[in-house]
Parts: structure tokens; sequence; C-alpha cells
């Protein structure tokens, strides 16, 4: 699919001159030599990505594979049987709202902790005091996020014994298994998790922005939002659409943190589909629909990873 | 007039600190609470109403965990995968970005579109054929399928990463390793890769944590203990048939460390690769 | 299709008589003496970490002493991962070479065609079938034999019950939801009752939900279908559930609690009282030894006085059919199997014996066993979801309708035909 697009785009591409049909003819002699370089890559990539690709999808046009030796084709059936299944729908709705709700928190946090981070009035060391602790919840694997969550967010945790203290509530709140506040939950939980990158990023990204760009706005008498609004957002949209679209990719596949700390529930209000995709596999032992799960979610991504892929080239 | 000056900058710094303070509970607390807790006995983890400093102070948390091989194991398994694979990766990646920087040939394009949608493969997707692939090519339970596997999910990444990093540093670099008549990789390993140290350096780190956290695939491809890493480990802990949290904090702290270690150490270099990498990636 | 395990029946019988059993010892294991290769089998369980440390290790080490030419590597993890590992294990055949088992798996991994048929593998080494408690047998054919098995009763932990002015633990669902609510009447985030209703792991159905229907003579299932529908004894369970869930006499965040967390309510005295495995004992006292907790039958329907189920789980046995040594395999399984092999691991993880003939001795030990011998003793063993196909499944999908009736999203009516529905499907 995403060939199909990259071709199309070159056909857009204007007619390329003479001269360098003539230098790609004489690199073409030469071109042993790049895909030396990049043999290793190929190789890999070729065996334990495009392989599994292939077997995955062709897992999703079969009945019952893996646990009988000769499974039977049978077209789409399974994509109707997962699309109109009601779990498979409920996934996919808390998957928007869960991906939603992490990209838009992450690029808002992101964005807002690195224009703070990097605030000319903040002392150096005061900066790196802060940058180092809002980093923190990046070097922490999904496992460890998951059990510290479930430990804060207890019945009787300490969150709820601060908000009782604060009077914000009255009785502790099961926030993860209540299914009124689950989703939210483990968005909240995701959002932790995920910001520091993005924050990370948008912090190279502000630095990288010329200085001159700022003194010529404060001698025009420009306040701190208008530059706000008229260098740094512009200066970073590149990296907030690139960003954006990699953090819905990785956000609409979340899986072990979820299944870590609600397991999809309670009843259904945490099922997304990377959980649907397991239980499928692992608790009822349909690979093929569990293959068909996997394969929506895999043109879901490709389609934005085509959208990511043209916007790279438009930037180089 | 300057004193004025001052006084509003004052002023501005302690907005911003202000304004700082909130987030950094939000990012700091649960760290916090997580030390906290691995020092206090189990018991005192569920006092109510909670206490962030406990009189049963003990480091025995850190000890029982010390103390059990098995566990040890988990974190040797941890780094010694995590820096197999970011070696491996940088050695493969490099040479590949460094292709896709400098040399025209066919399909570049393509091959190259290609890469960048690998990287939205979803990882679940794979687990169920990988199970399959790698028990055929006799990997399974073993550090090389986790390598492999992990060096696939670093690669797509870590070659964008570096080939816009290339794409920055001036190509008379190397064609004057080419004059004094040095090859394509001496130019690359002699000059460009010594000056590159930032970029790689950033996506040595991001390969090293993808490794040191990833958690499906190393629970589905091991199978026995002494092949386990530490976020599998953690969740064992999890899995026994009573919590023990002050151990599982304690795991957890302990997990977190190297990469916050690592992460000091190569701040500077990490924000300034970071810098080159995204923009122009 | 399945057997509820019938012969385990027998086994209560055998264990109140005492055979004389060394004649069965020697049989599992021959010695050879001849320099035939060594080889190494695997064998995966998740008891090693629930027996105490490395008394199933020590076992194995006379297994290999006695056959110089096996080595027997232990996998050993917690319950769910040795679960997820089976499974992924069947689909790509790299299974060890013996398996513990639950009856829960038996049926799927069998459809799979991952396991071996063990009448064979036991007749090849003369192994006297006829001294097994049970067998599951799925056609026909025994693919699982439960090593030992495990009841489940009702912990009480007695400071908390005395608190609340409980002097006597529970009979019947009266006194039950009576003492639940006494107990959560202390306040200071004590409840009277925890159940697991985790997703993650649903076990909790069968475990805390189900059993209540099996211990006052009830069944879910109608000639191996399920029977959820216009069924008195479920209904009344869920019903009576709901009551002390409305009643706030449960502990909070059950949609998301497993069973780890169940026990660490208990033992932290979060919870008065929960329905659990008599293994989890040994963890319990050592987590902390100055909890005072007793065990009883579990609470009937008011006025039920007929013969009830005793809800059981058991560590289960099998060969792998990929199996490169299906001989050394059998020899093992032999092994464990015999009496006074079988005997010790009852006694290691105080359960009960799978081989008819064995006699532990911790019955008779300790005070705590011998009521858990005598709540044994009044009923009959039932686990109905023990070679059901997709186990795991219809408990998940009970769950989550059972849900959705506790937080009043649905009614009881409801949640049973939904169930209902859900689990024909399966069958």
């Amino acid at each position: 699919m995403s060939i199909t697009a990259i071709k199309a785009e070159k056909m857009h591409e204007p007619p390329a001159t003479e001269v360098k049909s003539f230098m790609k003819r004489k690199h073409a002699k030469r071109s042993f030599e790049p895909l030396l370089y990049l043999s290793p890559t190929i190789i890999l990539l070729l065996v334990l990505m495009v392989i599994p690709v292939y077997l995955v999808v062709q897992y999703s046009f079969f009945d019952n594979v893996i646990i009988t030796q000769f499974p039977k084709f049978v077209g789409l059936r399974n994509y109707l049987t997962v699309l109109q299944d009601p779990t498979f729908q409920i996934a996919i709705k808390n998957t928007i709202w869960f991906t939603l709700g992490s990209v838009v928190a992450h690029l808002v946090l992101g964005l807002g902790f690195s224009v703070l981070l990097n605030s000319p009035s903040l002392g150096k060391f005061s900066r790196s005091i802060f940058r180092m602790i809002y980093i923190l919840p990046w070097i922490f694997t999904v496992a460890i996020v998951a059990i510290l969550w479930r430990m804060l967010l207890d019945p009787v945790g300490v969150l709820n014994y601060l908000l009782i203290r604060l009077g914000l509530i009255h009785v502790g709140v099961q926030w993860l298994s209540s299914p009124k506040t689950a989703l939210i939950a483990v968005t909240v939980i995701n959002i932790w998790a995920g910001y520091p990158f993005y924050m990370m990023s948008m912090l190279a990204g502000i630095q990288g922005i010329s200085k001159d760009l700022y003194e010529s706005a404060r001698v025009d008498g420009a306040s701190w939002w208008q530059s706000f609004f008229n260098i740094t957002l512009p200066q970073l949209k590149p990296i907030i659409i690139s960003m954006s679209i990699l953090d819905i990719i990785w956000t609409s596949q979340q899986f072990a943190m979820v299944w870590m700390t609600t397991g999809g529930g309670p009843i259904t209000s945490t099922q997304m589909i990377g959980i649907y995709t397991y239980q499928q596999a692992f608790g009822r032992y349909e690979f093929a629909l569990a293959s068909t799960s996997a394969v929506l979610l895999l043109l879901f991504s490709i389609f934005l990873s085509v959208i990511y892929s043209r916007l790279q080239r438009r930037r180089d | 007039m300057r004193k004025v000056q001052q006084r509003a900058r004052r002023r501005q710094k302690t907005l911003v600190i202000l304004a700082l303070i909130p987030g950094a509970l939000f990012a700091g607390f649960p760290v916090l609470w997580m030390f906290s807790n691995s020092f206090k006995s189990n018991s005192d983890i569920f006092a109510y109403p909670p206490k962030l400093f406990s009189k049963t102070f003990s480091w025995s948390a850190y000890s029982a965990i010390f103390g059990d091989s098995e566990k040890v194991r988990f974190f040797i398994n941890s780094y010694g995968i995590a820096i197999a694979v970011t070696i491996l990766t940088l050695l493969v990646s490099i040479p590949a970005a460094y292709t896709f920087s400098r040399f025209e040939f066919r399909f570049k394009k393509t091959l190259n579109g290609i890469i960048i949608s690998l990287q939205g493969i979803p990882p679940i997707t794979l687990m169920i054929p990988y199970f399959a692939l790698i028990v055929k090519l006799h990997f399974y339970n073993t550090y090389q399928g986790l390598i492999l596997t992990y060096m696939v999910f670093t690669l797509p990444y870590a070659i964008i990463m570096l080939t816009g990093y290339f794409n920055t540093l001036p190509r008379e670099l190397d064609e004057a390793v080419k004059i004094d008549g040095g090859n394509a990789m001496t130019a690359l390993w002699k000059v460009l890769v010594p000056i590159a140290i930032p970029g790689i350096v950033t996506v040595g780190i991001y390969n090293f944590m993808i490794c040191w956290n990833e958690f499906l695939f190393a629970l589905t491809l091991t199978k026995t203990n002494e092949m386990r890493t530490v976020p599998v480990g953690i969740q064992l802990l999890m899995g026994q048939h009573a919590y023990k949290w002050n151990e599982m904090m304690a795991m957890s702290a302990l997990g977190c460390l190297p990469v916050l270690v690592l992460f000091l150490f190569f701040q500077r270099y990490f924000v300034g690769g970071l810098t080159s990498g995204s923009v122009k990636a | 299709m399945r057997s509820k395990g019938k012969g385990f029946l027998a086994s209560r019988k055998a264990v109140t008589l005492t055979l004389i059993a060394t004649a069965a010892m020697a049989l599992g294991y021959s010695a050879p003496a001849q320099a035939a290769p060594v080889v190494t089998i695997s064998f995966s369980q998740w008891w090693e970490p629930e027996l105490p440390t490395g008394a199933l290790q020590a076992l194995i080490n006379t297994f290999q002493t006695q056959n110089p030419t096996i080595k027997v590597k232990l996998v050993s993890g917690p319950y769910s991962a040795t679960k997820s590992q089976t499974i992924a294990g069947a689909a790509t055949g790299t299974m060890s070479d013996v398996v513990g088992l639950d009856g829960a798996w038996v049926s799927d991994l069998v459809n799979q065609g991952a396991l071996a048929n063990l009448d064979n593998s036991l007749a090849r080494v003369k192994f006297p079938v006829a001294q097994l408690a049970g067998k599951i047998k799925i056609h026909n054919s025994t693919y699982m034999i439960p090593v030992v098995n495990y009841i489940y009763p009702l912990f009480t932990n007695d400071d908390l019950l005395a608190k609340a002015g409980v002097t006597s633990a529970p009979t019947n669902r009266t006194q039950f939801a009576a003492a639940a609510k006494a107990i959560s009447g202390l306040g200071g985030n004590v409840k009277g009752w925890v159940i697991p209703l985790s997703q993650t792991n649903p076990n909790g159905i069968q475990n805390d939900i189900m059993s209540l229907v099996w211990a006052s003579g009830g069944s879910m299932l109608k000639g191996g279908k399920p029977n959820l529908t216009n069924n008195a004894a479920v209904k009344s369970v869920v019903t009576y559930v709901k009551s002390l869930w409305d009643a706030g006499s449960i502990t909070p965040g059950a949609f998301t609690l497993s069973e780890p967390d169940k026990v660490t309510e208990f033992t932290n005295g979060r919870a008065g009282m929960m329905i659990d495995s008599l293994s989890h004992i040994t963890q319990i006292k050592a987590a902390d030894p100055a909890l005072h907790f007793s065990i009883h039958a579990l609470p009937v329907a008011d006025g039920y006085t007929g013969k009830g189920g005793i809800p059981y789980a058991s560590w289960g046995i099998g060969i792998a059919k990929t199996s490169k040594y299906p001989a050394q395999a059998a020899k093992l399984v032999a092994y464990l199997m015999s009496a006074a092999v079988n005997t010790k691991l009852s006694d290691l993880g105080h359960a009960f014996p799978g081989n008819t003939t064995s006699v532990p001795t911790w019955v008779t030990t300790d005070p705590m066993f011998k009521t858990a011998f005598t709540i044994y003793q009044s009923g009959y063993p039932a686990n109905e979801f023990t070679g059901l196909p997709k186990a795991d499944d219809l408990m998940l999908k009970f769950d989550t309708p059972f849900q959705s009736y506790l937080s009043g999203q649905i009614t009881v009516d409801q949640l049973l035909a939904t169930a209902q529905k859900s689990w024909l499907a399966d069958f």
C-alpha cells in the first residue's frame, strides 16, 4: 500500500533533467555499493518484518489457523465477523477516545512544559533540575507504570487520601474499577508515561529556532503570546505534525499497560483493539480472528504512515 | 531603571517556577511514592492514612532482590540484551543511514518509504506469526531471538533519525576523504561518525530504552526464568500468590536507575541530538 | 466429552482407608543400568513457586538419582504466566515435555492436538492406573491426571470477626451477609468479603461465585450444556452477591482485583472473609505469622441441608504430543503419581492426593487441615468448568455482564440471558 502511494507521488515530480538522468545511470553502475551497505538492514527487515506481516495477512483469510493443520480459506468472513462483533466496535470507540485524549494531552503538555523549561528567566540550575523531574516518567517500563499506578489509584490509596484531605471528594473513588472512571484513569496513566518524549522533541525544536526571529519580534514590540503564536508554533509545526502521527500510531496499539491495570474492564469500559486482539488469541484461541483485528489495526497504521512519510518528504 | 528591570525579571522567574511546580508534582510524585514504598514493610504500605516516610525504614526489599540470583539474572539479561541491540543497531543503521544520505541509487525513495512506514507496524500484529517464525529459526527462548526482534523495532527509527543527522553534515567532509584516496566507509567511520556523536548517542539511548522497556515480546518469546528480562520479572512478581509490594517497588526502582544514570550522563548530547535529528529528519 | 473427576470422588474414601501402598511405590520407575545417553526433558508448572522453596527440586533430584539417564529441567512461573506459555507452546509446538495443567485448559489443548494420550503413556511404564483418583478424559482418552487437588474453603479473619461481634463463622447465606456487614461496619477500610472479578484472569467467577452455586447443590449446566436461564440456584447466588455489593460489604475495586489481590487484601487484614484455595495457607502464614484465621465450609442457601459441592482445583499433569522423549516423560508422570511421592507432594502443599493409595500425614498433624478434611468429607468435589471448551472465555463471558449487573446497568435476567447466549456460542 505504501509502495503504491510513494510511486504515485513520484509521478507528480517534475521531469528529471537530462543531466540528472545521466548521473543516475552512472551511479546505477555502482549501485552494488549502496546495496552492500543496506543489505543487513534489508535482510533483517525482510525476514523479521515483511514475512510476519505477510503471514498475519494470510492468517486473516483462513479459518482456525495455528490450532488446526489444514486451515480453510474463508475469504473475508473473518473481517465480517470482527467488524460486526459489538465488543470490537466498543474497542474501536474506546481506542479512539484513549488515543485522542492521550495525543492531545501529550502535545499540550509537551509544548507547555518545553516552553516553560526553555524560559530565559529560568536559571541554569533550576532548569536542569526541572528538566530531570519532568523527564522521570519516561524512564519507566510499562510493567512498572502499571504497578505504580495501580497502587496510587487504589480505592484506599494515596491519591484518594489526598483528595479526601483536600475536601475534593468524600469517599474514595474506584478509579480503575468503576466503569465511569476507568477509561479516564488509563488515559491519564498513558499521558503521564508518554508526554516526556514529546516534551524533549519540542524542547529540541524550540532550541533550533533562530534567536533572531524572537529578537526582531521584540524590537517590533510583539508580546510574549504574539511571538509564541507567530514564531514558536509555526516553526514547530512540522515536529508537531509528525509527532502527532507517530503518537497516534503508538497509542492506538497500546496493550500492555491497559492489560496490566484493568484487563479491558470493568465491563467493557477499557476494551481496546490491542486487548481485543490478545483476548482473541490467548483467551479464545481464535488466532484467525486475532490476526484479522491485527490487520485492521495495521491498515489504519499504514494509512497514517503514508501520510507521515509524505510529510517527511515534503520537509526534505 | 535597572532595579525595576531586575525586579521584573525576578518576578518572571518566580512565576515560571510556580507554573512548573504542578507539572513537577504530576511527573515526580509517583516516582517519589515508588521509592518511599520500596523502603517500607509490606504492612506499612497498607497503612491508612498513607505515610510518605515510615518509621520502619529498611533495605530488606532490596536485599531480598539482590539475594535472589533469579532476580539478579533478570537485570543481567536486560542489560545484556539492551546493550547488544544498541550496538548492533548502530552498526547496521549507520552505514544504511549514510547510504540514504549520500548515495543516489535505484529504488532509494521506495526503500526509504518502506522503512518509514515499517515504523507504523503495530508490534502486536507481529506477535502471532512471530512465535512460529522464531521457533522455526530455533531462536525461541534465546538471547538471539530477543536481540533480533528488538533490532527490527529499533532499526527503522534509527535509520530515519541518522539519515536526517547525516544530511545536516556538509558533503565536503567526505569528498575530502575521497580526494585523499579513501573510500566511502573510511569517510563514514573516520570523519562523519566522530562528528555525528550527539546524534548517534541520542539514537543509542533511544534504542536502549526501547529494549529495556519492551514487555510483550520478552514475555512471549522466552520461556524459562533465566531468559526473562526486568519488565517480565516484575510482572512475574505480580503474579505470585500475594503481592510483595515493597519488593515490586524495589525492583521497579532498581529497574529505572540505570536509565536515569544513563540519561543524566548523556543529557547534553541527548537534547543536542534531538535538535538536529527531529528538526531535520 | 468430559469427566468431572468421578474417580477423584473415590480418593476421599481411599484416603480414609489406610492402605499398604508400598508395593506401588517401586512401580513408577525402574533403574535402567545400561549406559543409555542422558536426555533432558522439561517440566513446566506453576507449582514450584507455591511449594516451600526447593521442595519440588528436591523431589526431582531424587527422580534423577533413580533415573541417571534422565535430566529434568523445571520451567517454573506463576499460574497466569504458565497458562499463556502453555497456550503459546501448544500453538507453536514448543510446549515442555511434561506440562502442569489446569482442568480448564485441557479441552482446548486437546482440540489443538497438543497433548498426548496418557492411557498409552502410562501403559508403557506399567503404571497401575487403578490407583489414580481422577482422570480428565476427552473423547474417552485420558489427557490430564490430577496430581494433587485443592479444595476452596471459606477463610475467615477471626480477629476481625470477633471485633465485629461475630462469634461463630457463618454457615448460611443470611449469617454470611450479616457477618460481612458487621465487619464492613468496623470502618478503617476493612470490608467483609473480597471477591476478585478482574478480566485479566477471570477465575474469580469459578472460585468465588459459581462455588456458592455448587456449595448448595446447584449446577450451571444441564446435560453438559449451559443452563443459566431459568436456573434458581444460579439466580439466587447472583442476586445474593448483588445484595452484599449494594450493602457495601464487598471490598471496593473488585472489578480489577485478581486472585493475588484477594489474598493480599485478606493477609493484610483489609478483608474479613474470602473463598480461597487451601494451597495458599502456607503463603498466608508466611506473610503474616500473627494473623488469626480459620477455614470453614462455604455458606449454603438458608435451610439447605443436602450435600454440597466443594469447589476444587487440581494441579494436573500431561505430556506434550510433540515431546521427543515420551517414554522419559511418562516415567516422570508415573514417579509423581507413585504413592510415596504423591504423599510427599500432598504434604508439602497441604493437598489431597491424586493417588488413592497415598495417605498424606498433614491431615492428622495440623488442626486446620483436620477441619479441611472434615469439610472435604462432608460434600463432593465440584468444578463444572473443568474440561469445558474455552473455559476461561466462559468465565470472562460471565464476568463482563456480571459486572454490568453489579453496577446496576442491567437486570439479573438480562445478565443470565446474555451469559447463556454467549456460552452457547462457545459450546
